[in-house]
Order: C-alpha cells, then sequence, then structure tokens
C-alpha cells in the first residue's frame, strides 16, 4: 500500500462525513431560543446570512475592497465592523433611522455599479461610502437585537457571520489579478446592483 | 479490510479522548476541596464578557512584542485585588458594563495597532483587571473559600491573556503582511461585538 492511496478519501469515509454534515446542523439547532451561548449565536449568524440584500451588499463591500486593492483591502475589513456596530449601537438604542430598507437596496445599487465601471475613487470617498452603508446596515441588524435571548453570543455571531461576508468577497475579488477574471469580477458587480433594483423596487411597491 | 485513519483523523481522535480523559479527571479531583478553585477559573472561563476581553489584552500585548509580557502579570494581580475587594464591598450593579468597554478599548487597540507607552499597558491592565476581578469575585458566594477561588479567576485570567499573547507573538513573527492585518480584524472583531453588547445592556438600562 503506497502512501497516495492511504492518502486517498475511500466512499465510506466520505459517507461517514456526509452524514455528520447532516447531523451538525440538526444537534445545533436543537437549542435554538434556549437563552445559551449556541441560541444566540446562531441567531446572530442567521440574522446576516439570510437576508440576500443584506449579503449580496456585504460581499460587494468585499469585492469592491479587493478591487480597490491596497490599502483599501486592508483598511475595509478592519474599520468595518467597528463602524456597523455603531450603526447597530443605534438600533439596539432605538435611534430611528428613516429608510434604513431602501438605504440598503441603495448599497447594493450603488457598490455593484462602482465594480462594473471599475473605477478607482480616492480612498477617503471609498471610505465614507462604505462606512455609510455599514451604519444602514448595522441599524437593521441591531434592532433586533434587545430580543435577542443573549447579547453577547448574538454579537460574536452577527460580527462573525459578516466579516466572513466580507472575506468572501475579497475571496472572490482575488479574480481582479487576471484580465478574464476582472471582467467576471466587473460582471457580479453589475449583477449586484440589479438586484440591489430588484429589492429598491419591492421596497417601493410595497411601501 | 477496515480503511487505516489518515494521520489527521487519528490525531483528532486522540485529541478527543484526551479531551474526554480530562473531564473524568475533574470528577475525581486529586485534591478534595479544591473544587472552589476551578469554580473561580470557569466563573471567567465561561462569560464571554471576560473571555474577550482577557483574549484582546493577550493580543494587544503580544501585538505590543515580548516586552509586554509584564502587563498579564499587573493584570492577574489586578484580577486577585479586584476579587478579594468584592469579599467586602457590596456588588456594584454596573461593573458589567465597565468589563463591556474594556472590550471596545483593548479591541479598538488592537485594530488600531499603535505602538503604546508601557506605562498606559500597565495603567489599563490595572484598571480593569480591578473591574473583572471584581465582577467574577461578586460570584463567590458564604461557602465558598476565598483562597481558591480568587487564585482560580487569576490563573484563568493569566491563561487566556498568556494565550492570546504567544500566539500573536508566534503570528506576528511569520513574514507574510496580511498576518498583521488578520490581527488587527480580531481585534476589530472584538472591539465590534462590544460596542454591540455595550447598546443592548444600554437600551435594556434605559427601559428599566
Amino acid at each position: 500500500m503506497n502512501t497516495r492511496t492511504a492518502a486517498r478519501p475511500n466512499r465510506s469515509s466520505l459517507s461517514k462525513f456526509a452524514l455528520a454534515c447532516l447531523l451538525w446542523p440538526a444537534l445545533a439547532l436543537a437549542h435554538v431560543g434556549q437563552g445559551d451561548i449556541s441560541g444566540g449565536f446562531l441567531a446572530g449568524v442567521a440574522h446576516p446570512v439570510l437576508g440576500p440584500d443584506h449579503v449580496v451588499a456585504m460581499v460587494a463591500v468585499g469585492m469592491w475592497g479587493a478591487q480597490l486593492g491596497a490599502p483599501a483591502i486592508w483598511v475595509l475589513p478592519v474599520t468595518f465592523p467597528i463602524v456597523m456596530a455603531f450603526g447597530g449601537a443605534l438600533g439596539g438604542l432605538g435611534v430611528p433611522i428613516p429608510g434604513i430598507e431602501i438605504g440598503i437596496a441603495l448599497s447594493a445599487i450603488v457598490l455593484g455599479g462602482m465594480i462594473a465601471i471599475a473605477r478607482r475613487p480616492p480612498l477617503w470617498t471609498a471610505a465614507i461610502v462604505v462606512g455609510v452603508f455599514a451604519i444602514f446596515h448595522g441599524h437593521a441588524h441591531g434592532a433586533e437585537l434587545p430580543e435577542s435571548a443573549n447579547a453577547i453570543s448574538y454579537s460574536v455571531g452577527f460580527v462573525a457571520a459578516t466579516g466572513s461576508l466580507h472575506a468572501l468577497g475579497i475571496l472572490i475579488g482575488v479574480a481582479n489579478r487576471w484580465s478574464a477574471g476582472a471582467k467576471v469580477l466587473r460582471a457580479v458587480g453589475g449583477l449586484i446592483a440589479a438586484c440591489g433594483f430588484y429589492f429598491l423596487t419591492g421596497h417601493l411597491i410595497a411601501g | 479490510m477496515p480503511a487505516r485513519l489518515s494521520k489527521p483523523a487519528a490525531s483528532a481522535g486522540v485529541a478527543v479522548c484526551l479531551l474526554l480523559a480530562a473531564g473524568s479527571a475533574y470528577a475525581h479531583s486529586a485534591a478534595p476541596g479544591a473544587g472552589d478553585f476551578y469554580a473561580g477559573a470557569l466563573h471567567a472561563l465561561t462569560a464571554l464578557e471576560h473571555v474577550l476581553p482577557f483574549l484582546a489584552l493577550g493580543i494587544l500585548a503580544g501585538q505590543q512584542g515580548r516586552k509586554a509580557e509584564p502587563v498579564l502579570l499587573v493584570f492577574c494581580l489586578a484580577l486577585a485585588a479586584g476579587a478579594t475587594v468584592a469579599l467586602w464591598t457590596p456588588p456594584l450593579p454596573y461593573i458589567g458594563l465597565l468589563n463591556i468597554v474594556s472590550a471596545i478599548l483593548f479591541g479598538g487597540l488592537v485594530a488600531a495597532a499603535w505602538s503604546l507607552p508601557m506605562a498606559f499597558c500597565y495603567g489599563i491592565a490595572a484598571v480593569f483587571g480591578l473591574s473583572h476581578g471584581f465582577a467574577n469575585g461578586a460570584g463567590m458566594i458564604e461557602q465558598t473559600k476565598p483562597y481558591l477561588y480568587i487564585p482560580g479567576v487569576a490563573l484563568a485570567g493569566l491563561a487566556v491573556t498568556a494565550y492570546g499573547l504567544i500566539v500573536t507573538d508566534y503570528l506576528l513573527r511569520r513574514k507574510a503582511y496580511w498576518i498583521h492585518i488578520a490581527v488587527r480584524v480580531a481585534g476589530s472583531w472584538i472591539a465590534a461585538m462590544g460596542i454591540l453588547v455595550l447598546a443592548s445592556s444600554g437600551s435594556a438600562i434605559l427601559k428599566a
């Protein structure tokens, strides 16, 4: 038996892994709402991940940072969570911000549009654009903070989920290094902007 | 022929066995009465409002370099002092807010990645060591033995902060530039969590 065949996963280990994956969420979800650590944590993770308007905007933030390159790609993941938490604090304290859902839809349009046209604005302009939208997104999540069973584990889940969405965007943005990848990136930006228009018309018709 | 375990799978299995073994050893503590030591340690270790700032302080010290090692000792002693003060002082209702502020401050400083004067590091370690120590010390009841519980709290604090320092110091010695950013992002996450929890506690206080 040589080492190469030993290292290859066989069918039985793959199926065990698949079984474990299937059982895992059932185990974790069984504790939602009991006020324990996993309950607050999962609620915190779920909130940013389950809203498509948040997901596309957060991924767009990471993609735009990667497209802008250094230093934006580094400034962004360090400052965004703190600015967003500030917005979340306003939401948690019940400070009203009008048109939150409109602002979130606009963030997808603007961020996606910036990726699509592939312009490089000065860093401070990009920072202000992203910062304003960070407050809108944070406010929407933070408004549900007081109702969560465990505030601290909700915050841990919420910040980790948002940060992971940025990381996903940055990873996608790595494609910008290749000329074909850069075109795909711009196309995805256009797609995100289109999603933003869809969310916006939905809110305008409903509201 | 049964599939042979791969190396990572085997080591993961061993790790799980060791963890389970540690659990059973716990129940048969060799020194009877040492339970209050673990009560103190677990009081700090099972609460994120203590663990997150501890970790952030350890990362901050690691970011400042090896010269910052005494900061952890100051923090550990301040934890013990704060827990001792709690023996004679009535519980302070808002001490938890100060502990959340420490998460924002330590995390924010890690995110900023400034080179800090050592006197400042000693100062924040002492002040927030006292507040965390007090909050943990307030968990003691009539039957708790303070001479076991307080070292438990202090050593738990030392262990978590030392873990943060050692890991950060090790990572920052790697050459890759992104590791510096990853450490700052970790600080930013802890600060963001602190801001959200502070807002949540704030809204609870406003409603009360």
